[in-house]
């Protein structure tokens, strides 16, 4: 009974520390969503493929967004014309590299701060590397699902001209949410939109800074309780397993497991994937198990979750084909092994 | 037409609202401070305000809605509704629900001395943790706190340096398996951001007779003075009480 009781304390503390970080990472996602022209920013991007994916890996500062908000956005850059290199660096580092992602971090893990500060060059490095290679396909439309790649006119390469040309409208059907989104406001000439109707999807489409103020605080309010309730059911069943882990596991299991260098790293890993726990609140999850794991696998948690986890699959099929998606998770994947094995063996 | 749709705004937004008198019950209760470190509870607090606020803003634009338009226009265009997700439409505003009214039921209990047990009770601060904030190393040592000992131990960890100062704690009580019967170990909790990553600390205390006096969790406050003991093949710093008292569980069961 008493077991019980501690893993729903847990629960309850993991929840109400999260909470907070979670409502303001939705909040702000959904104001730049709205208020932020990407397509000026792709114009700006570098065209030069290492810098262009530094770059890419950069913007995550300026659009807070966790792993659930980048997809649509990585979406639109590539829609709108911006190189492969800058898409994925985006795709893989906005969600780690960002304000909001750096203050939960070190709430979380202030004792350690090389926790904090590895944690966001391992994804920079990481997000730039995979970025940087993904950069030698000239023309990304092979690796695109076919309704992406049609969106697309021409191949990559020439930014500069592109940026001028008027972005082409996206022809899946996403487009046709957009539409009936738009029938509801036409309908009776005031801000008719009771909930963010295909939001993401029709974000994904079309750029939205164009519409008028009001309607686009409609639609941030919209989005921001959409968000803050899907990624709340997410939290729920992350910081559950989290709780149970730490309460039924014994010990010992969890010692020997998260002692070795290279089993601890696995487990970790896997574990990121499964959990699929938003990146705005992740260090919390990653906090339970502080003391029983080394930091070397705290931080391939860290830096991996982000970037793969179950939910962003059904995310990234929406954009990427399998084969494309393969080669970024693996890439991913033995970078970070890689990287916090280094950790693990010649730092802590 | 309307009793529906105000059912409907009800379950839609109840989720977040929940979320938000859940989150200042534990305010008012005091019950946050089981759940979290204090430098944190503003934190908690404001996303409590800023969750009702939310809800209350969209039931009231829902409500206008209903003034001005046919509740039929609003539930054609709810099978429109789509979001890339991990679960099915609804699910996530249940579970959140679910959980949050739960957590109105439920009383966070701080942990005892099973927790201490299985988390691994030391002298040492380990080295991934927290570091001491403040050492006032001219504290009188029968001022020091449980955790301003460790902190001590920390720094200058021969135990022989401390033979025959006085000492006076308070702390919870455990029985370590691995002590004699007349040793049981006074700790405390340490908090470095939530009930997550607490960890235990504290320092063998030495009795005229056997523990079974003193049972598991009670709150004692132990006065005695310093010794040195070889315990489990280890020289520790251990309490040789002269006065145990048993005292209240403190409001806020933690230490900084």
């Amino acid at each position: 009974m008493s077991q019980l009781n501690n893993a729903l304390t847990l629960f309850f503390s993991l929840m109400v520390e999260a909470i907070p970080f979670l409502l303001i990472g939705v909040v702000f996602s959904s104001a730049l969503l709205l208020f932020v022209d990407e397509r000026k920013l792709v114009a700006a991007m570098p065209r030069s493929p290492l810098l262009g994916a530094l770059a890419g890996s950069l913007v995550g500062f300026l659009f807070p967004v966790c792993e659930c908000g980048n997809v649509p956005v990585a979406r639109r850059l590539i829609v709108q014309g911006a190189p492969a290199s800058v898409a994925i660096g985006f795709l893989l580092a906005a969600p780690t590299v960002n304000p909001i992602v750096f203050w939960a971090t070190w709430t979380a893990f202030r004792d350690q701060p090389e926790i904090v500060f590895l944690r966001i060059g391992f994804s920079l490095l990481i997000a730039t590397i995979v970025g940087w290679v993904f950069s030698a396909q000239a023309d990304l439309r092979p690796l695109l699902q076919p309704t992406v790649a049609q969106s697309m006119s021409a191949p990559q390469g020439r930014l500069g001209r592109r940026s001028r040309r008027k972005p082409v409208q996206s022809t899946e059907p996403a487009s046709e949410l957009l539409q009936s989104g738009t029938f509801l406001l036409n309908s009776s000439g005031q801000p008719m939109r009771m909930e963010a109707v295909g939001m993401q999807a029709a974000l994904a489409a079309s750029s939205i800074t164009t519409k008028p103020l009001g309607d686009r605080l409609q639609m941030m309010l919209d989005n921001v309780v959409q968000e803050l309730r899907e990624l709340g059911g997410v939290l729920i069943l992350g910081s559950a397993i989290a709780a149970t882990v730490q309460v039924a596991i014994p010990r010992e299991v969890i010692l020997s497991l998260g002692q070795g260098p290279i089993t601890s790293i696995l487990a970790m890993m896997l574990l990121a994937w499964v959990v699929s726990i938003c990146s705005t609140v992740d260090s919390f999850f990653a906090l339970s198990f502080a003391s029983t794991f080394t930091s070397g696998s705290l931080l391939a948690f860290l830096v991996f979750g982000p970037m793969v986890d179950v939910k962003n699959i059904g995310l990234l099929l929406s954009v990427f084909r399998t084969r494309a998606i393969v080669y970024l998770f693996a890439l991913a994947a033995q970078l970070t092994f890689l990287l916090t094995l280094i950790v693990n063996l010649y730092v802590s | 037409m309307a009793w529906q749709f105000i059912l409907a705004t009800c379950s839609r937004y109840s989720g977040d609202r929940t979320w938000g008198v859940l989150l200042l019950k534990y305010w008012l209760t005091g019950k946050i401070n089981v759940l979290l470190h204090p430098n944190y509870m503003w934190l908690a607090n404001v996303a409590g305000f800023v969750l009702l606020a939310l809800s209350l803003l969209k039931s009231v634009q829902l409500l206008q809605i209903v003034t001005q338009r046919s509740a039929r226009t609003y539930f054609r265009s709810l099978p429109t509704m789509q979001h890339f997700s991990l679960f099915p439409p609804g699910w996530s505003s249940a579970l959140l629900l679910a959980v949050a009214v739960f957590g109105l039921q439920f009383t966070p209990q701080p942990f005892a001395s099973e927790v201490a047990l299985n988390r691994g009770v030391t002298d040492t601060l380990a080295m991934t943790r927290s570091q001491p904030q403040s050492f006032r190393s001219t504290t009188s040592p029968e001022e020091r706190s449980l955790i301003d000992w460790i902190r001590t131990l920390d720094v200058y960890p021969e135990p022989d340096a401390y033979t025959g100062q006085q000492a006076s704690v308070e702390g919870f009580v455990i029985h370590p398996p691995e002590l004699p019967d007349n040793y049981l170990m006074i700790s405390r909790f340490v908090i470095t951001c939530c009930a997550a990553d607490t960890y235990p600390v504290g320092l063998p205390v030495k009795l005229e007779g056997s523990r079974s006096t003193y049972p598991p969790d009670i709150w004692l406050r132990v006065k005695g003075s310093m010794i040195t003991e070889t315990l489990n093949g280890q020289r520790q710093l251990t309490i040789q009480a002269s006065q145990l008292e048993e005292i209240e569980e403190p409001e806020n069961p933690y230490e900084y």
